[in-house]
């Protein structure tokens, strides 16, 4: 029996007690937790989405605004020769993106060769997203119009990134000359470093920007970056809270116990033990409550992913991705440390108490 | 005979407000190997105090307290604290075992070496054999003070200490609790109670009052 297995004891004993206590931990723990793991999930999903589907460089009009859908600002077909030209590249992919209407409603027009990039049932060819078919009820063999010209619908995705706006996917070849042969993006593979290929068509061929591999990955990395540590510091305020009332329940226990300390210190306890099964105490209420935490986020991004993943085109994400070793063990290990340090202060005030003063009290 | 226990010349004061207050004035005392003594004397003469001396719950304000030839104002806090594991025990009046833990775990607490068959047979020989795995509140006041002892005894201490062990017992209790400290003692161990209760004194070898912090033999 030792004194440190009393730690255990004593929250035992008090078993409402440690729970409420434990809950400032476990939501604390729990929101962190789910909020990063969320996002380095889709940090490490959309990079290796990146990697496995981008060439080693995209070009694009450097007046855009960059990658993503970039509005107005095309490759006209001259400078797409140029481009196709270079001999540092190859293996070729066109993508064009633009806005439309169809049936009188704004829709986004996606066309491109690489269809390994959508999930949808069907065939390939003409996509259309869900809130399509919700909305006008398009099913696969429905004809659509875009731009005065009509297509059979081939499948449905339920992926959709439009913030309520349509999406349809086209084969690029059809979905070219209804932008005018202009494109939006191309990417290629290159002969040599990617770098240098990236440089030479800058250089080279006039109103272009290339961006490379490690360009994109940098720009996902430094945008999820900046939105994890907001997050994370709106979610450490609840731990922050948590370990508070760690402090303030661990000050009432040693208050309530002080008999108890001066039984220790009678029986011939030394302060460094009676301190040591304080902070234990403190401890243990972070660390079990940063397991709960952790546990409850990781059933919940489960079922994040369960439930919103078709959406996000993410449905076979794996938690792996959302909780790797470096967040669980800097949430658990930072959660019990936090902990200890709270119990910091009674520990030390329990330790120095008076024997005889301690046993006489009530 | 050795002395487990010497006390020259302790002094305790103790301020209150601008008020100095001795508790203690000048205390001789020792207790030999195998000495059974009670300190009896009203309240506020000091008798709590010199038992406190003596567990090294506290120290004089001057003078020496020996236990075991040891000037225990001389150890460090920590040599202190193992003086008070393994060489005494206490008994309190309020039994003070720890609420959350059973009899056996009550006595194996203090135990150097976490013994169970050890703490059993410490049980077994205080009378409450099979009751092991009772909680504190499970148990009667007589009882409850038999675990005490037994945890005092659990590091085979040279010196036991007994601060009014039968102030919260029965009669009937008392008694029991009295013989089996006494039987104890026949057994060779050092014991010194400090109590109110006449009864309980006359099973020491030898009793002293205290009167005004100061022992009358």
């Amino acid at each position: 029996m030792s004194i440190y297995k009393l730690s255990f004891k004593n929250l035992k004993r008090r078993k409402l007690r440690s729970a409420l206590t434990m809950l400032g931990i476990i939501i604390g723990v729990g929101t962190l937790v789910l909020l990063i793991g969320a996002g380095t999930g889709m940090q490490s999903y959309i990079k290796e989405q990146t990697e496995t589907m981008m060439g080693d460089v995209s070009i694009y009009n450097s007046s855009g605004g960059g990658y993503m859908g970039s509005g107005d600002s095309y490759l006209d077909q001259e400078t797409i020769s140029k481009i196709k030209n270079m001999s540092q590249l190859y293996d070729f992919k066109e993508e064009v993106q633009f806005t439309t209407d169809m049936d009188k409603t704004p829709i986004y027009v996606v066309g491109m060769s690489d269809w390994s990039q959508v999930k949808f049932n069907g065939t390939s060819g003409v996509v259309v997203d869900q809130s399509l078919v919700d909305n006008f009820g398009y099913k696969i063999g429905s004809n659509i119009t875009i731009k005065d010209q009509d297509f059979t619908v081939t499948g449905i995705t339920q992926q959709s990134f439009g913030m309520g706006m349509g999406f349809v996917y086209l084969d690029i070849d059809r979905a070219l000359p209804l932008n005018d042969n202009k494109v939006s993006s191309i990417t290629a593979s290159a002969r040599g470093d990617p770098e240098t290929a990236k440089n030479d068509v800058e250089n080279q061929i006039p109103d272009t920007m290339a961006m490379t591999q490690s360009d994109f990955t940098k720009q996902i990395d430094d945008m999820m970056n900046g939105i994890m540590l907001f997050i994370g510091a709106i979610a450490s305020i609840g731990l922050l809270v948590g370990v508070i009332s760690i402090v303030n329940i661990m000050l009432v226990n040693v208050t309530e116990r002080t008999r108890e300390i001066g039984v220790l210190k009678a029986i011939g306890f030394t302060n460094r033990e009676v301190l040591g099964s304080i902070l234990m105490e403190a401890g243990l209420l972070g660390f079990i409550g940063a397991l709960i935490g952790l546990v409850l986020a990781a059933i919940l991004l489960q079922l994040g992913i369960i439930l919103f993943g078709p959406q996000l085109g993410m449905e076979d994400v794996s938690l792996a991705y959302m909780l790797p070793t470096w967040l669980i063990l800097a949430v658990v290990g930072g959660a019990t440390v936090l902990s200890v340090l709270a119990g910091l202060y009674p520990a030390w005030r329990a330790s120095r108490l008076n024997v005889v003063e301690a046993l006489r009290y009530d | 005979m050795t002395d487990i226990l010497n006390i020259k010349e302790a002094w305790k004061t103790y301020k209150m407000g601008s008020e100095e207050i001795n508790a203690l004035q000048g205390v001789n005392f020792n207790v030999e190997k195998g000495g059974f003594l009670a300190v009896m004397g009203p309240s506020g003469s000091g008798k709590s105090t010199l038992l406190h001396l003596a567990g090294i719950l506290d120290l004089p304000t001057k003078g020496e307290v020996s236990i075991g030839g040891e000037n225990v104002s001389k150890l460090s806090g920590k040599k202190q604290a193992h003086l008070r594991r393994t060489q005494i025990g206490f008994v309190f009046q309020r039994f003070n075992l720890l609420n959350q833990l059973t009899a056996l775990e009550n006595v194996m607490l203090p135990m150097m070496k976490p013994d169970k068959e050890k703490a059993r047979e410490i049980l077994d020989r205080v009378g409450l054999k099979g009751k092991y795995d009772r909680l504190p509140t499970q148990l009667s006041g007589g009882e409850e003070q038999r675990v005490a002892i037994a945890r005092a005894l659990a590091n085979d201490p040279l010196l036991i200490l007994a601060d009014e062990p039968t102030g919260e017992l029965d009669t009937t209790n008392s008694k029991m609790i009295m013989e089996l400290l006494g039987d104890l003692n026949q057994e060779g161990m050092t014991i010194i109670i400090v109590t109110h209760d006449p009864m309980a004194a006359e099973f020491a070898q030898k009793t002293v009052q205290m009167r005004d912090g100061k022992i009358y033999e």
